[in-house]
């Protein structure tokens, strides 16, 4: 054997100490094991083949995904209420106090036709009105006269579904058929005369 | 009886068992690693003159740079980390390499592999897999030397006097089951004639990559480290519990990393990734405390020796284990991923960590195969610094590069200065490995010249007659 590889170790086995491992090392390692696990569970879809990242669920997938039939007029009826009517009536529909009536269980949401609620948004209404036992003396404009048929037909469907209503749809054609029949009238109409249309 | 004195006996007959097969893989190791790194240096004089070898095909970009990278890790990489590993465990079982004839039959398949390998990939042959280039001759030919010589270690390794492991048994045992594993399933769903379809590849091909190249090296690097530091400093290692600690953490997180965030892939796979890449900073922190208490105030002067080799390759390693941390990081994955950053990581590990640590194993080992030491000792020293400084250029500006390139929405323009300095990182390497091809190939001609002189003496000598007494 040559005098360097002498020098610099001699030929004995190394040995190791039997020391346990520190606690600290132990308490950072389950310390990281549950922040990688909150962000696999932020981040991961949880094995869904279907996920790609930015989405993290199946909910955020739905939510971006083009709809059509029923589904397309309930988002499009809720899209037109916010922006339209949710302002007074509240996105909740429970109404705000000395401005605008509730919609959730209102008598006028809940009918078998849809001939006199029809009227309401087409024509405006002014004067008294009672509504679950409670008078309101306000004004309303013809706020869903500038409003399609499709549209408004989306959004009296809305009404009458969302916050616990369960009445039939309404499609465009039933809203058409009251548009005609109105003619040009464009007078706010009071409960009074309302209340004497045909449901 | 005097034990000591029967252990050095043992000693010195262990290292002559292990001399054919040893020189053997170090042989073919040096001579790939030299033409690896020339081929490492044209593919790099591409980002000062595109137009050099722009007439001749098989010298392009595209061939020569997979080509060197294959060079370094299954030319010298793979067999140099076989050699130290086969020498480590007939030491630790104080017994001889069991069928020295194995290795040294299964060392020329697998150089000849590899040759097989570089000469289909400059003709243009690469299967296009990254780390899988070669095609499935060469890779059949390396699967089955390696098995070869995992045969003759795990026999060396039965025959062990002490039933208890020492912590470098379970890393090295560990690599020598991972490579077989790995190498096998990537080449069998990638390189055959039906491969798996669609984005499968590039999640077979990444997850290979990280294994061969993070895991692989890093169970070998650490072993041998694991069984140089202590016995160069002359103290046990610190300790037993944390380097199993250490060792599970290691395969545990190692395996699921190489997705990158921006992939193409469902969410789960980078965010596991990601994920598994946090929780790597475990055994990168045991590994760096058991290096550190290890050869903390030890008497030992490292003089630019093993010792030297073996510090600056485990901060390397550590280094790169950070590297390859930062690149997983959601957030800072976006500037530098599919940038050069990946390869600054790749050639840390590779040259910075891996290679490092084993030519400081090789120069331990070297001298006590053959009489008479290195031809050249001196060498040692200065290969030395051109190798920390070939990482420091080369790493620090591929890094730099790569975050440059990143910052600037990939434009490639912005890449080119630290491209021109790595080409000055590849020539210190080459520079390097020249001194250690050097060394030993006049120790392996010595060593020839000296065993050819002892036959033609036996040869010549008289015939011993017996006198008859009348």
């Amino acid at each position: 054997m040559s005098e360097e590889a002498k020098a610099s170790s001699g030929n004995a086995e190394p040995t190791a100490t039997r020391s346990p491992a520190p606690m600290w090392i132990i308490v950072v390692t389950l310390a990281l094991l549950f922040l990688g696990f909150v962000f696999f569970d932020k981040h991961s879809g949880w094995f869904d083949a279907k996920i790609y990242a930015p989405y993290s669920s199946p909910e955020q997938l739905e939510a971006f995904q083009p709809k059509s039939g029923a589904a397309a007029a309930a988002a499009q009826g809720k899209k037109v209420y916010e922006a339209v009517c949710g302002i007074c009536h509240g996105v909740d529909g429970l109404g705000k106090p000395g401005q605008a009536p509730p919609l959730a269980g209102s008598e006028w949401v809940i009918t078998k036709g849809i001939n006199r609620l029809a009227h309401i948004p087409l024509a405006g209404v002014s004067g008294t009105l009672t509504v679950e036992g409670k008078e309101w003396n306000l004004n309303m404009a013809a706020m869903g006269a500038a409003l399609s048929d499709a549209d408004l037909a989306a959004v009296l469907t809305y009404m009458r579904t969302a916050w616990g209503n369960k009445v039939g749809e309404v499609t465009a054609d039933d809203v058409k058929k009251v548009r005609d029949a109105m003619g040009g009238h464009a007078q706010p109409l009071t409960g009074d005369q309302l209340k004497t249309m045909p449901e | 009886m005097n034990s000591a004195e029967n252990n050095l006996v043992s000693a010195a007959k262990i290292d002559a068992s292990c001399r054919v097969p040893l020189l053997a893989l170090f042989g073919g190791a040096a001579l790939w690693l030299v033409v690896g790194l020339l081929l490492a240096v044209l593919a790099s004089l591409t980002f000062h003159a595109p137009e050099m070898f722009a007439h001749c095909p098989f010298a392009t970009y595209g061939h020569l740079a997979p080509a060197a990278n294959d060079l370094l890790v299954y030319g010298f990489a793979i067999p140099a980390g076989l050699g130290v590993l086969l020498w480590i465990f007939a030491r630790l079982s104080q017994a001889e390499l069991v069928l020295p004839l194995i290795p040294v039959v299964a060392a020329n398949l697998w150089h000849l592999g590899v040759f097989i390998g570089l000469a289909t990939i400059l003709c243009g042959g690469s299967s296009g897999f990254t780390w899988l280039e070669f095609p499935r001759a060469a890779a059949m030919l390396l699967g089955v030397s390696f098995v070869l010589i995992a045969f003759s270690a795990v026999a060396t390794f039965g025959q062990r006097k002490a039933r208890e492991l020492y912590p470098a048994h379970w890393f090295l045992l560990a690599a020598l089951l991972w490579f077989p594993w790995i190498y096998s399933t990537a080449n069998l769903f990638l390189v055959t004639t039906w491969p798996v379809r669609g984005v499968t590849q590039a999640i077979i091909n990444w997850w290979f990559a990280d294994n061969l190249i993070f895991v692989w090296l890093a169970l070998v690097g650490v072993g041998v480290a694991f069984y140089f530091l202590p016995k160069i400093a002359g103290r046990p290692l610190h300790s037993r519990f944390y380097a199993l600690f250490a060792f599970w953490t290691l395969i545990l997180f190692g395996t699921w990393i190489g997705i990158p965030q921006g992939a193409p892939v469902p969410a789960w796979l980078p965010t596991t990734n990601a994920f598994a890449s946090l929780l790597l900073v475990i055994p990168l922190i045991a590994i760096a405390v058991i290096v550190f208490k290890t050869v903390w105030g030890a008497p030992t002067v490292c003089k630019g020796g093993p010792f030297c080799y073996l510090r600056f390759g485990m901060t390397a390693f550590i280094l790169s284990g950070l590297m390859l941390i930062a690149s997983a990081c959601p957030e800072h994955a976006r500037t530098v991923e599919f940038t050069w950053f990946g390869q600054a990581q790749t050639q840390l590990q590779i040259l910075g960590f891996f290679a490092i640590v084993i030519f400081g194993a090789i120069y331990e080992i070297l001298p006590r195969l053959l009489d008479g030491g290195l031809p050249f000792p001196k060498f040692v020293r200065v290969q030395h610094w051109f190798f920390m400084l070939g990482t420091l250029l080369l790493v620090g500006s591929l890094a730099f590069a790569g975050v440059k390139q990143g910052r600037a929405a990939y434009d490639p323009a912005a890449a080119i200065m630290g491209l021109r300095i790595a080409t000055m990182g590849w020539t210190f390497f080459l520079f390097g490995s020249l001194l250690f091809a050097v060394n030993i190939f006049v120790m392996t001609i010595r060593w020839k010249l000296a065993l050819a002189k002892t036959v033609i003496a036996y040869i010549k000598s008289p015939l011993e007659t017996s006198e008859v007494k009348p």
